[in-house]
C-alpha cells in the first residue's frame, strides 16, 4: 500500500444530512399538514387517527442516525492506493448481425459463416480473466450471453447462433452495446454485420468507439419482393389473380425462370430478362386448384432465401346463405345480387319457421332482427340489428341519429371499403363488445358511442352483429356504403380459416394454442406471432390449426451490396485503455454496509408499523 | 422557476435530441386535410405509396392508370396510393391545483411530456394546439402550430400553464368538446384523480366528436407508495382545502394500495371500453424514456 485518501472531498457536507434527521425526529412531535393532490382515495382507507408522542431517540433513530453516516462516509469515496504494473482485464462485446442478408454466398463462404468465424478468433485471444458479451441483431435485439470469463460457452452460445430470415434493426442492438460500453470502462465493442456504419442508424460520434468490420461485398441477387394475390369475393378458386414482383439487385443483367405451383399442381414459368437494378412485374390468371401457392426463382444468385415466396389461393363458393328476415325486399335484393355469381343461393325462411335444420347445408345465415335460441349449424352468422336482451350479440336499446366515428381499417371485413365515414345510420340498435368479438366499426350518437359493427368467433365459428338493419330498398345509392359492409362481413364470414399472410419479423396478434413452432417465435400477453423463417408454417391455435405464410419482402435485406456513403469495408480499431494504478475504493463497501442497515432498519420499521 | 425559465428548459436541445426521428400515430385521429400521416386503407388517386393495382373498370379515372404496366402486361392496371392527411393533436393540460403539489411537481412531469409530443408531431409537420384546462372550466388555448419552428412558442405556452384552482375534468372535457370539432387526437395529461365517471363522461364527449383519446395518467410516486412521504400527519386536499388526519399502519397501508390498485384498473377499464389509449407516467422518471419505451409500446411513438 502507497496511501490512502477522499476522492470527494467536498463530499463531507452529506454529514449534515444527520442534522437534518435530527431535525425530522424533533418535527414529528407536531402535527404536520401535508398537501396531497386529493382526499378522494385516502377517505375510502380506515386508518387510525395520529397520536401525539414526545420525542425520544429509539433504536430506530440511531439506524437511521448510523446508516446517514455510512452512506455519507461512502460519499466522500475514501480510498486505498497501491503500486501495480499489470494490465486490466479486457471486455469484448461482439455484436452479430443475424438477418437475413447474412445467408448471401461470398466467394469465401457464407456471410454469417465469415462473420462468425471472426468471432470464434477474436474470443480465442482473449485471457482467462477477460469477458466477452455476444449481442445478436435481427429484427429484434437478443442476448445470448451476457458477461462471461467462460470461453467455452461463449464459443457453445456462437455455434447456436444462426442467421435468419428476418429484416435487420441495428440501432438498438447497437444502443444497448454502447450502453454497455459506457458502463464498462474499456469495453471493446466489435460490430460484424454486411451493413455499412452510415445505415447503423447510430451518430458518427459514437461510432468511434465501435470496431465496425464489414462482411461482403457481391451485389448479385434477385428476389421476389412482393406478391399480390387478388380473389374476388364468393368466386371459385378460378378466377385468382396473382401479380408477383421481381428485382435485380446487381448491377449486372440478369436472367431468371419464376416458376410458379398452386396446391402442389405445376401452374406456370416465365423468363424474365432484367437490366441492371431493374424490376418486372408478372400477372399470372387461371391457377390450376386451391391451396398452397409456391413461387420459386431460378435463379442461382448469392442470397436464396429471397429466391421464393408464399402465398394461398382459397377454395371459396358462391354465395350460399339462408336469410331470416321480414323484409321481403331485402330478401329479393339479396337474392339478386347472389344471382349474379354462378351457383349463388339464398334461401328464405320466416321467423316463426325457424329450426336449425331450416339451415343445414348452408355456409352461412343472415338473422335480420331475429336471433333464435340455439346458434345455427352454418359456418358464419351476420346477424342484423339485433333485439335487445338476446345471448349473442349484447345491446341495450335502439338510437337514432348514429355516425361512424371511428374503424379499424386493417380488418379483414372492411378490406377494400373506402368511405366509411360518409356511413350515417337513422337507427341501430346501441350494441355492447363481447367477450368473443371486438369492435371493428364505432358509431356514436348525439350522447353516447357504441360498436355498429362486431366481430369475432365464439364456439368454433364466426360471427358478426351489425347494429342496423338494411332497409327495404339495399340497393339504393344512399345505402350502398352499409351494403358494402354487410357483405365485406359476409366474405369475412365465409372465409373461417383462410391462411394469415405475413412479413418475417414483424409481430402480429395471434390466438395460439401452443409455444412452441419451428421458424416462429410466439410470445407476450397479448400474444403476437413472429415469423423467423419465410415459408408455410401451421400453427396450433384452440380452434385446431392455422395456416401462416411468412415471406421476406424486404427491400434493404435483398439489396445486398449495399453502396456505403462513408469509409465502407474500413475496420476501426480504438486505442486499448491504458492500466491504472491499482487503487481499492471502499465506497461499494460502505454502500453494501449502508444497504445491509438499511434493510435492518426496514425490518425493524415493519415491525413497529405493524404493531 | 419562471415562465422563461421554463420555456428554455423545455427546449433543452440535449433533452429533445432524442426525439428526432419519430413520430406520432394514432388511429382514427387523420383529418382531410392533406398532411404526411400516411393512412392505410384509405385510398387515393396521388401518393408516395402504392396502396394496391387493380384491374381498371369502365368509370376509373384514366390518369390513374399504370402505362408501364400496361407495355409491359397488355393488361389496364389502376394504381390507388395510400392517402396521406395531416393529423391535428391537441394537447390538453390539466392545470388544477392537484398537479401543482409541493413536492410531486406533476405538473413539470406533464409539461414536459407535452413539450416532448408537440416536439415529435412539429417535425412530422403536423399540426399542434394547446389547452390548459383552468379552474371554473376556464381554457386557455393557443391557435394551430404547424412547423418545428413553432416549438419556442409551444414552450412558452406550456410554460405559463399554472392554475392552482379546482377543476371539473369532466366538464372541463365535455366543454371543450362542444367547441371543437374531430377528427384528430386530443391527449389528456392529468392526474386523474376525480371519480372514473367522471373522466368517462369526458372521455365519451372526445370520442363523440371523433377524437382519437390519449389519456396520460401522470402521478405522483408518493400516490402510488405514500410510504415514501408520508407516515402520518394531516393530510390537505390541494383543491378544496379539505383536511383528514391519518396514521400509515400496514394494514392502512395495503388497503390504500388496493384502492389506488382498483381506480387504476377502473381507469384502463374505461381507456379499453372507450377504445382510448392510456399511459401512466411516473413524475420525476424519465420523460424520454416513457416517450421511448412506454409510449412506443402502446404504438402510440414510433420510428418515422
Amino acid at each position: 500500500m502507497s496511501g490512502s485518501g477522499i476522492a470527494n472531498p467536498l463530499g463531507v457536507v452529506a454529514f449534515l444530512a444527520l442534522a437534518v434527521l435530527l431535525l425530522l425526529y424533533l418535527r414529528t412531535r407536531r402535527r404536520q399538514a401535508i398537501p396531497v393532490a386529493t382526499l378522494f382515495l385516502w377517505r375510502r382507507v380506515h386508518a387510525p387517527l395520529i397520536e401525539h408522542r414526545h420525542f425520544r431517540p429509539t433504536l430506530l433513530f440511531w439506524l437511521q442516525a448510523a446508516i446517514l453516516a455510512v452512506l455519507a462516509a461512502a460519499y466522500v469515496r475514501p480510498f486505498l492506493e497501491r503500486e501495480t504494473g499489470g494490465a486490466l482485464g479486457a471486455r469484448l462485446l461482439v455484436l452479430l448481425d443475424v438477418s437475413a442478408s447474412m445467408q448471401a454466398r461470398e466467394p469465401e463462404g457464407v456471410r454469417f459463416d465469415l462473420a462468425r468465424a471472426r468471432a470464434q478468433s477474436e474470443i480465442a485471444t482473449l485471457g482467462s480473466a477477460d469477458e466477452v458479451m455476444l449481442v445478436t441483431a435481427g429484427a429484434r435485439t437478443r442476448v445470448p450471453l451476457r458477461w462471461s470469463a467462460d470461453r467455452a460457452l461463449a464459443r457453445r452460445r456462437l455455434e447456436e447462433t444462426t442467421a435468419l430470415d428476418v429484416p435487420t434493426d441495428l440501432t438498438p442492438a447497437l444502443e444497448l452495446a454502447l450502453t454497455e460500453a459506457r458502463a464498462r470502462a474499456g469495453t471493446r465493442v466489435l460490430v460484424l454485420t454486411d451493413l455499412p456504419p452510415s445505415e447503423s442508424g447510430v451518430d458518427g460520434a459514437d461510432l468511434t468507439a465501435v470496431e465496425w468490420a464489414r462482411i461482403g461485398r457481391t451485389d448479385d441477387n434477385v428476389g421476389i419482393i412482393g406478391v399480390v394475390v387478388d380473389e374476388p369475393p364468393f368466386a371459385d378458386a378460378g378466377a385468382a389473380t396473382v401479380l408477383v414482383l421481381v428485382r435485380n439487385y446487381a448491377r449486372a443483367p440478369r436472367r431468371v425462370v419464376l416458376d410458379a405451383r398452386a396446391g402442389g399442381t405445376a401452374w406456370a414459368k416465365r423468363d424474365l430478362a432484367l437490366g441492371a437494378r431493374a424490376s418486372a412485374s408478372v400477372t399470372l390468371r387461371d391457377p390450376p386448384a386451391a391451396g398452397a401457392l409456391e413461387l420459386a426463382l431460378e435463379a442461382d444468385d448469392a442470397l436464396a432465401v429471397d429466391d421464393r415466396a408464399w402465398g394461398w389461393i382459397g377454395a371459396r363458393g358462391p354465395l350460399d346463405a339462408v336469410i331470416v328476415t321480414h323484409s321481403g325486399m331485402f330478401a329479393a335484393a339479396l337474392d339478386r345480387l347472389a344471382a349474379g355469381v354462378p351457383g349463388g343461393r339464398i334461401t328464405r325462411v320466416a321467423a316463426e319457421d325457424w329450426t336449425p335444420e331450416a339451415a343445414a347445408g348452408h355456409r352461412l345465415a343472415v338473422l335480420d332482427g331475429f336471433v333464435p335460441p340455439e346458434p345455427p349449424p352454418t359456418g358464419g352468422t351476420l346477424y342484423l340489428a339485433p333485439p335487445p336482451g338476446n345471448a349473442v350479440c349484447p345491446s341495450a336499446e335502439t338510437v337514432d341519429g348514429v355516425s361512424v366515428v371511428d374503424w379499424d381499417p386493417d380488418h379483414p371485413v372492411l378490406r377494400g371499403i373506402g368511405g366509411i365515414e360518409s356511413l350515417t345510420l337513422a337507427r341501430a340498435s346501441a350494441l355492447s363488445v363481447p367477450a368473443w368479438g371486438r369492435s371493428v366499426v364505432l358509431g356514436a350518437s348525439q350522447r353516447t358511442s357504441f360498436p355498429i359493427l362486431v366481430a369475432g368467433e365464439t364456439g368454433g365459428r364466426r360471427v358478426a352483429c351489425l347494429a342496423p338493419a338494411l332497409s327495404d330498398q339495399p340497393l339504393a345509392s344512399d345505402h350502398l356504403p352499409l351494403l358494402l359492409v354487410a357483405l365485406g362481413a359476409l366474405r369475412w364470414l365465409d372465409d373461417a380459416g383462410a391462411p394469415e399472410a405475413v412479413t418475417t419479423g414483424a409481430a402480429v396478434p395471434f390466438a395460439v394454442g401452443a409455444r412452441e413452432v419451428p421458424g416462429v417465435r410466439l410470445a407476450g400477453d397479448p400474444p403476437v406471432l413472429v415469423a423467423e423463417r419465410a415459408g408455410i408454417h401451421r400453427v396450433p391455435t384452440a380452434a385446431g390449426e392455422r395456416i401462416v405464410t411468412a415471406n421476406l419482402f424486404d427491400d434493404r435485406e435483398s439489396d445486398i451490396g449495399r453502396e456505403a456513403r462513408d469509409e465502407a469495408g474500413v475496420a476501426r480499431r480504438p486505442s486499448r485503455p491504458t492500466p491504472a494504478p491499482a487503487r481499492w475504493d471502499a465506497t461499494g463497501w460502505l454502500f453494501t454496509l449502508g444497504l445491509a442497515a438499511l434493510l435492518v432498519e426496514w425490518g425493524l420499521w415493519m415491525r413497529r408499523s405493524g404493531a | 422557476m419562471g415562465a422563461a425559465a421554463s420555456a428554455r428548459s423545455l427546449l433543452d436541445p440535449a433533452r429533445l435530441a432524442r426525439y428526432h426521428g419519430l413520430a406520432l400515430r394514432v388511429h382514427g385521429g387523420a383529418g382531410d386535410r392533406p398532411g404526411q400521416q400516411r393512412v392505410p386503407g384509405r385510398v387515393d388517386g396521388t401518393g408516395l405509396e402504392v396502396e394496391a393495382y387493380r384491374p381498371y373498370v369502365p368509370g376509373d379515372d384514366p390518369r390513374h392508370l399504370d402505362w408501364n404496366a400496361f407495355g409491359r402486361l397488355d393488361t389496364l392496371l389502376v394504381r390507388g396510393f395510400t392517402a396521406e392527411r395531416e393529423v391535428a393533436f391537441h394537447l390538453l393540460l390539466d392545470a388544477s391545483a392537484s398537479m401543482s403539489v409541493p413536492g410531486e411537481d406533476k405538473l413539470a412531469a406533464a409539461r414536459e411530456l407535452a413539450m416532448a409530443l408537440a416536439f415529435i408531431a412539429l417535425a412530422a409537420s403536423e399540426s399542434v394546439r394547446t389547452t390548459v384546462l383552468l379552474a371554473d372550466g376556464r381554457t386557455r388555448e393557443s391557435p394551430a402550430h404547424r412547423h418545428r419552428s413553432a416549438a419556442p412558442r409551444v414552450a412558452e405556452e406550456l410554460a405559463a400553464a399554472a392554475d392552482g384552482g379546482a377543476l371539473g375534468l369532466g366538464a372541463a372535457l365535455e366543454g371543450w368538446a362542444a367547441r371543437h370539432a374531430g377528427p384528430g387526437v386530443a391527449l389528456v395529461a392529468s392526474d386523474l384523480m376525480t371519480e372514473v365517471a367522471d373522466v368517462e363522461r369526458g372521455v365519451l364527449a372526445l370520442r363523440a366528436r371523433r377524437f382519437a383519446v390519449v389519456l396520460v395518467h401522470v402521478v405522483a410516486p408518493s400516490e402510488l407508495d405514500p410510504e415514501r412521504g408520508l407516515r402520518h400527519g394531516v393530510l390537505r386536499d390541494a383543491e378544496s382545502g379539505a383536511e383528514h388526519a391519518i396514521r400509515l399502519t400496514r394494514a392502512a397501508l395495503a388497503e390504500y394500495r388496493a384502492v389506488v390498485e382498483a381506480h387504476l384498473a377502473a381507469l384502463r377499464a374505461l381507456a379499453a371500453r372507450t377504445r382510448s389509449l392510456y399511459a401512466r407516467l411516473v413524475a420525476g422518471s424519465s420523460v424520454g424514456d416513457f416517450v421511448t419505451g412506454d409510449l412506443a409500446r402502446l404504438g402510440l411513438v414510433r420510428r418515422r
